[in-house]
């Protein structure tokens, strides 16, 4: 598919009728008219395809031994919420249509069916399922936009990544973005999607290091209602919701042995098979993985697998940390600032120059994010028109620009309060960056009595 | 429609044979083997009613059973020769409420009713004319069906589904390229494509 000229696939109907003669005619009507058509002769068999098969639209017999249209209604919705129902009736039985119709179905149509009005009918739910399906992906595509911030920095580091940017953004080449945590690398991928022929497509977002493995499964994956104890859903997996645009999968180096294999396999094949699911849904994605970790070392290790390796290291995207491109500082604050007072509603406001300094005479260990945080809490306690020294955070002062004479455990304890802050309080990130394992950090929160503040 | 598409070659026609099925006079029959000779190369020859005694009705309704007729029809037909059944009279099948026409996909014989193509049937005024070049091109796109063809996405194509005589008015008159490739020789002339008048 070429995302730029999309075309929608045929939409896919099941036709349930305990009359084979009406299964017969209108299998071969809508299959003359370009749709895939799937029948069933009664509702066990309907929710047996249903399961198989993903469908467009259900048109349903009211009237059928056993099960009948209404309550097979009643299970398909709960087992296929998104599917559009139609449900057929005589005309001795429009009470029942009415009920359906309550229950939740689309429309309803009386047999003998008129040609053209049935014609209208799924074609008007097919157009109607269509948008739903267009309004899921823009939910997608617009969570992936909101809160848009662009790659800031003229520093010859930053033109390269730039460079970098637009030569891989126009194929379809899987990005690897490395580099500190905080350094940007998910607005990397962000500008990977916008610049490539993807970007009319969604742009999906997954935080691999923030979630267990088996919710992380779900997600990526998907699963069919009752693959496990509360799945009480069919759920779309994130490949499947980036049919036509780009996964970013943020702290790939994060992600455990066994999702590794199976993300390996969506990688080579392009399908998904949801979790309690049997039938692989072919889906048309770009990844763009980002990590700060030591993938080589992972591999040598064998915590990370070297084929999952090879296949994600096709175009490597290194972002520099904020300390080596000091002199994108000023325009980074002033980016923030306006973006923060226009957010919060604030005057106008300018960093002094001695506040401008404390900026650039700090080392930033959480990179732009530690900036960000800083403009955005100097912006809430600053009074305009300008930014003062004593409007930042007090840590950018205390462990730089005004040592003074410190204890070792003065010392200790502003590094640690600073890296917390840097790392926007991520223990494993802030664990890794002071060299001690989570246990000794949460020790040393305990001791000076750290507490997260709110910097909004 | 029914059954799946038929494959290979197109098949060699000799020529059309149109049948009165039932209530359509003589006038009727020859004005439409006229116009389906503007727009096909093979000879339409007006044949004798071919069905006899009581036709088949779809239970409870005053129309004829469009795919019970066909099965009468089909082994009538000559192999190089298709069969189409004209009537007057509507006709449908038990699902549906009306059907314009009926074909067997690669079968030898069609079935066509003229009550919906009339204008009358809408409370338009009277035009025996426009009811001949609809029936003219309808016969050629269930013809298409008997050939083989099924329906065509191309909206300028004979082949384009159309469940109204609106649907059926606005489509092309003739088949896009790659339906008529696929048409037995003859069956439609290189000039059909012209406006109708």
């Amino acid at each position: 598919m070429s995302p730029d000229t999309p075309k929608s696939p045929p939409a896919s109907i099941l036709v349930v009728d305990d009359e084979p003669i009406v299964l017969q005619s209108l299998g071969d009507w809508f299959r003359q008219d370009g749709y895939l058509v799937d029948t069933a002769a009664n509702a066990k068999e309907a929710l047996r395809i249903a399961a198989e098969r993903p469908h467009d639209i259900a048109l349903l017999d009211i009237k059928m031994p056993g099960i009948d249209g209404l309550e097979l209604q009643e299970r398909l919705v709960k087992e296929v919420p998104d599917l559009t129902i139609i449900v057929m009736t005589a005309y001795a039985s429009i009470e029942s249509a009415v009920r359906a119709l309550k229950a939740g179905a689309y429309d309803y149509i009386t047999k003998p069916f008129d040609p053209d009005e049935l014609s209208h009918l799924v074609r008007r739910a097919a157009e109607h399922r269509s948008l739903r399906s267009e309004n899921e992906r823009l939910k997608e595509q617009l969570a992936s936009v909101a809160g848009p911030s662009p790659l800031v920095g003229v520093s010859a580091a930053m033109r390269h990544v730039q460079d970098l940017i637009d030569a891989v953004a126009v194929s379809d080449a899987t990005v690897l973005v490395r580099g500190e945590s905080g350094t940007g690398k998910e607005l990397v991928a962000r500008a990977v999607h916008a610049r490539s022929p993807r970007r009319f497509g969604p742009l999906v977002v997954v935080n691999c290091g923030a979630l267990p493995e088996g919710v992380l499964e779900s997600e990526l994956f998907g699963h069919e209602k009752g693959a496990f104890t509360g799945a009480q859903f069919r759920h779309k997996g994130k490949f499947e919701l980036a049919d036509g645009g780009t996964v970013f999968l943020d702290e790939i180096g994060t992600v455990t042995p066994r999702v590794q294999v199976e993300l390996l396999r969506v990688l080579e094949e392009k399908k998904v098979t949801r979790l309690g699911g049997t039938v692989p849904i072919r889906t048309d994605f770009r990844v763009v993985a980002a990590t700060n970790m030591d993938l080589e070392a992972a591999v040598r290790e064998g915590r990370f697998r070297d084929d999952l390796y090879w296949r994600l290291n096709v175009f490597t995207i290194d972002l520099p940390p904020l300390r080596d491109r000091a002199g994108d500082i000023p325009a980074l604050a002033e980016h923030f600032l306006q973006r923060f007072t226009l957010a919060m509603n604030r005057p106008p406001m300018k960093l002094s120059p001695a506040a401008l300094d404390t900026l650039l005479s700090h080392s930033w260990p959480g990179n732009v994010r530690e900036l960000q945080n800083a403009i955005e809490r100097a912006v809430v306690m600053g009074k305009p028109p300008t930014i003062e020294v004593a409007d930042l955070p007090l840590r950018i002062g205390e462990a730089e620009s005004r040592p003074g004479p410190m204890s070792l455990e003065e010392l200790e304890r502003a590094h640690i309060r600073r890296v917390l802050d840097g790392s926007d309080w991520n223990i494993s990130q802030a664990a890794k960056v002071l060299g001690i394992d989570r246990g000794t950090l949460y020790a040393k929160i305990r001791r000076y009595g750290f507490e997260r503040v709110p910097t909004a | 429609m029914m059954d799946s598409p038929a494959h290979g070659a197109p098949r060699t026609w000799r020529e059309i044979h149109l049948a009165p099925v039932a209530q359509l006079d003589e006038g009727t029959l020859e004005r439409l083997a006229l116009e389906l000779s503007k727009r096909s190369a093979l000879p339409c020859r007006a044949v004798p009613p071919p069905l006899a005694g009581e036709l088949p009705r779809v239970p409870n309704r005053p129309q004829l059973d469009a795919d019970r007729l066909l099965v009468s029809l089909e082994p009538l037909a000559e192999v190089d020769a298709p069969l189409v059944g004209i009537t007057a009279v509507d006709i449908a099948v038990p699902i549906f409420a009306y059907v314009f026409g009926r074909a067997r996909l690669g079968g030898r014989a069609v079935v066509i009713s003229l009550a919906r193509l009339d204008p009358e049937h809408y409370g338009l005024p009277r035009d025996p004319g426009l009811v001949a070049r609809r029936a003219a091109a309808e016969i050629l796109h269930e013809l298409g069906h008997a050939a083989g063809l099924a329906h065509c996405e191309d909206p300028a194509c004979l082949m384009r589904f159309a469940a109204s005589v609106e649907a059926a008015d606005l489509r092309g008159a003739t088949f896009c390229a790659d339906c008529a490739a696929r048409l037995p020789h003859g069956l439609v002339r290189s000039t059909a494509g012209a406006p109708q008048g």
